[in-house]
């Protein structure tokens, strides 16, 4: 066997990810038999043969023997799972299970009801104080057919978009529209942190909750400070709180 | 730069420079990945499209850089970058171009495609021209980055600065002027988001100013807004009259702390509209032989054109979100790839050397990696290489505290230095090879100051073109010079030359102080 460099890694031996690890090993299995059979030098190899003799099906192959292992990916962008059912995990909350679905994160709990009936589910990073809390009716958006819905016949008035893409592109021809936004990821500093903030349009970001149907009406404690870049450095809890009207 | 084949071989000064450059871009990759936001959309495939473009990065750049130099070298570059709000800025060259070029590297090496001792004469090139061209670029500031200079971008010169400050309108929150503009900066953002794939690249800050002992001044950049580059906004983006807009902001009640080098700020107390106290509105690009004001004559005049851009971008984003709704997994990836790829493609613009199939395709070379990123094996490579950095060419021996980690790592690895006496290393990944996109092909129009042109033209009015400020009379006569010769006929032309556009400045020569520029502007 040629001496190949990947292999005399005095500090490093596998990637943290075990799926990275996978991938990483096959492919070098893969250049270390392909050096060994060209017969030549790592030098006239690498940007001569490793280019030409390891080829897109070569990696296509690695994909398809890890998916035949039974592993299915956890997918980002819709376009994935749309394009690729098999090769990904299932997807809820669309708009056929709409109605049944909730965001449900660990760390929340549907709380007491209070006299007014407003119950207590879930906290968020307030980007922007502002004077008063928002009361508005929560509707999910979590697909493009959603946000092409909306923008042919309109965000109803009063809506508190429920997203879980801390993204600014998804819900980017609508986002005027909406009254609130409470969103299940990123921090308020990003990209749709950063557009609410610019539309002046109450939103919570990094929200944990639970309970929260579409079309409920919910209340956000848009009053509550800001998060600030050191809150997040230091890793310290400053949040806002979400209620939603018991029916 | 002398061709890789034909070089002597590579020197101890020549490692030791580039291993420094190669450290200063691992520890602030590093800062900035774990400080600033990450990235997410259900829209796009993020971290997908980062990969492909880090590949497509490490087989084109170097070649693509050699070109540019063959037509204008890298610090004339950064010269002419003083005059413009285009993409050469924060985020491109202040950080994407070598970045982008050392992690396709590192993914290369943890892939087991590549030893730190490969491609050496690419790498050295890469940054290289990457230190020049800030070198240039910073000339003012005189710093390498915004990192070197405790997160600032000073890079313009007092009679650039005098003009923005002259000219700017004053506003307050809840004026017809502030709305406006504030609408516009809001629409304009979402839309550089949307443009740029998910990514923030088509918007940089640079700044702070003092403008007085309240007030600063931040300059934002909104690139790339029209028909030009981008294949996916032709049609589209039609309606949009500029393709570069500059908006320099006088924010009061909050100091400006950090601007890093993505072109993003942090201040003190948080920034919010109603720190905006005076706005102005400028186009450039490669042809504009400066920053030329838009709408600029009054403050009504500036108010309806905040207001019809935002009309215009607001059309454009509905428009263009359909098409990309639209679109299949692999032209989004290309899109995503092709916008982070050609992060730095206006230095072509510059010299002149633009090329369709350089900067917006695919390379053969790179795209053969697509079937491996799938979502999750891309979010939790890309974790790895630029937050934990656990892969393996990552960790370093025990005793090791990466700056800002203080963990046995390094974000980007070193050239052996043993390759001096072995001998054993390689010089390049070789000539550009073909590309390919599945995205529709560009139609032949570029959205420029000079008009609508074809690319043939573009280039060749850009080849013919060299700012007046930029000429064999005025180049050298820098910030130092000027303290110390302002009353001279020379430095009285260099700034008229700045001044001609200018509402309150025109013909007023270079003996101005900031006390004067503040006396001489419009009040509400």
């Amino acid at each position: 066997m040629k001496d190949y460099s990947a292999d005399s890694d005095k500090f490093g031996d596998e990637a943290s990810s075990p799926l990275v690890e996978a991938f990483h090993s096959a492919v070098k299995d893969l250049v270390r038999q392909r050096f060994a059979a060209s017969g030549r030098d790592w030098a006239s190899f690498v940007f001569d043969g490793a280019q030409t003799s390891i080829t897109a099906e070569d990696f296509a192959a690695i994909d398809s023997r890890m998916l035949a292992l039974g592993h299915r990916y956890d997918w980002s962008a819709q376009v994935s799972l749309a394009e690729r059912p098999a090769a990904y995990k299932p997807a809820a909350g669309g708009q056929d299970d709409l109605a049944s679905f909730s965001f449900e994160h660990p760390e929340a709990a549907l709380g007491v009801i209070d006299a007014q009936g407003w119950q207590s589910c879930g906290v968020g990073d307030n980007v922007v104080p502002f004077d008063a809390d928002l009361v508005g009716t929560a509707r999910y958006v979590r697909s493009s057919a959603m946000v092409l819905e909306f923008l042919n016949h309109g965000v109803p008035p009063g809506t508190i978009a429920v997203i879980d893409d801390s993204g600014g592109t998804l819900t980017a021809p609508i986002l005027e529209q909406f009254t609130g936004v409470l969103c299940a990821g990123g921090t308020v500093r990003s990209h749709l942190g950063i557009l609410t903030r610019e539309y002046g349009i109450a939103c919570l970001m990094n929200a944990k909750l639970a309970g929260i149907r579409d079309g409920d009406t919910i209340r956000m404690e848009t009053t509550a400070r800001a998060k600030t870049a050191e809150a997040y450095q230091q890793g310290r809890e400053m949040t806002a709180r979400v209620w939603r009207l018991s029916k | 730069m002398t061709p890789p084949m034909e070089r002597g071989r590579i020197n101890y000064p020549q490692l030791l420079e580039t291993n420094a450059l190669i450290q200063q871009l691992s520890d602030e990759s590093y800062w900035l990945c774990v400080t600033r936001t990450v990235q997410a959309s259900k829209l796009f495939p993020v971290s997908p499209y980062m990969l492909l473009s880090y590949f497509m990065a490490f087989y084109r750049y170097p070649e693509l850089v050699r070109k540019v130099e063959r037509h204008l070298p890298a610090e004339q570059i950064g010269d002419r970058m003083r005059n413009m709000g285009i993409k050469c800025a924060n985020p491109a060259m202040g950080w994407g171009l070598p970045s982008f070029y050392l992690l396709g590297r590192e993914y290369m090496i943890n892939l087991g495609l590549l030893r730190p001792e490969d491609a050496l004469d690419d790498l050295i090139d890469v940054m290289d021209f990457w230190k020049r061209f800030q070198l240039g670029w910073h000339r003012n500031d005189g710093h390498l980055a915004n990192s070197n200079y405790g997160h600032r971008a000073q890079i313009l010169p007092e009679r650039r600065l005098q003009v923005f400050h002259a000219d700017m309108y004053e506003c307050r929150q809840g004026d017809a002027l502030h709305n406006a503009a504030q609408a516009f900066m809001a629409a304009a953002s979402q839309y550089g988001f949307l443009i740029s794939c998910e990514s923030r690249i088509s918007l940089c800050n640079s700044g702070p100013y003092k403008l007085s002992d309240t007030r600063e001044m931040i300059v934002r950049d909104y690139m790339d807004l029209s028909e030009s580059d981008f294949p996916w906004l032709d049609d589209v983006a039609r309606d949009i009259p500029y393709n570069n807009l500059t908006v320099p902001m006088a924010v009061e009640g909050c100091h400006i702390y950090l601007l890093d080098d993505w072109g993003s700020f942090e201040s003190e107390p948080e920034f919010k509209s109603h720190h905006v106290v005076g706005v102005g509105l400028y186009t450039s690009d490669t042809l504009s032989a400066g920053y030329l004001p838009v709408a600029m004559g009054s403050r009504d005049e500036l108010t309806n054109a905040f207001t019809d851009l935002t009309d215009k971008i607001k059309a454009a984003t509905a428009k263009l979100w359909k098409r990309i709704a639209a679109w299949t997994r692999d032209q989004m990836i290309d899109a995503g790839a092709i916008t982070y790829f050609a992060i730095a493609k206006d230095i072509a613009h510059v010299a002149g050397c633009y090329a369709v199939e350089d900067w917006m395709m695919v390379d053969e070379r790179a795209a053969r990696f697509r079937p491996l990123l799938n979502d999750e094996y891309s979010n939790a490579f890309l974790g790895e290489l630029v937050g934990t950095m656990t892969n393996p060419s990552q960790r370093l021996n025990e005793y090791s505290m990466m700056k800002h980690a203080d963990t046995p790592t390094r974000m980007f690895s070193h050239i052996p230095y043993a390759v001096l006496d072995s001998g054993d290393y390689t010089r390049s990944v070789g000539a550009l090879r073909p590309g390919h996109s599945h995205l529709a092909a560009k139609q032949d129009r570029y959205t420029t100051s000079q008009g609508v042109l074809n690319l043939a033209e573009y280039n060749r009015r850009a080849q013919a073109h060299t700012p007046a400020v930029c000429s064999p009379r005025f180049r050298h006569l820098c910030e130092t010079w000027l303290k110390y010769h302002h009353q001279s006929p020379v430095a009285n032309a260099l700034y008229c030359l700045e001044q001609q556009h200018s509402r309150k400045l025109a013909g007023r020569g270079a003996g101005l102080s900031r006390g004067d520029i503040e006396g001489l502007r419009d009040r509400l």
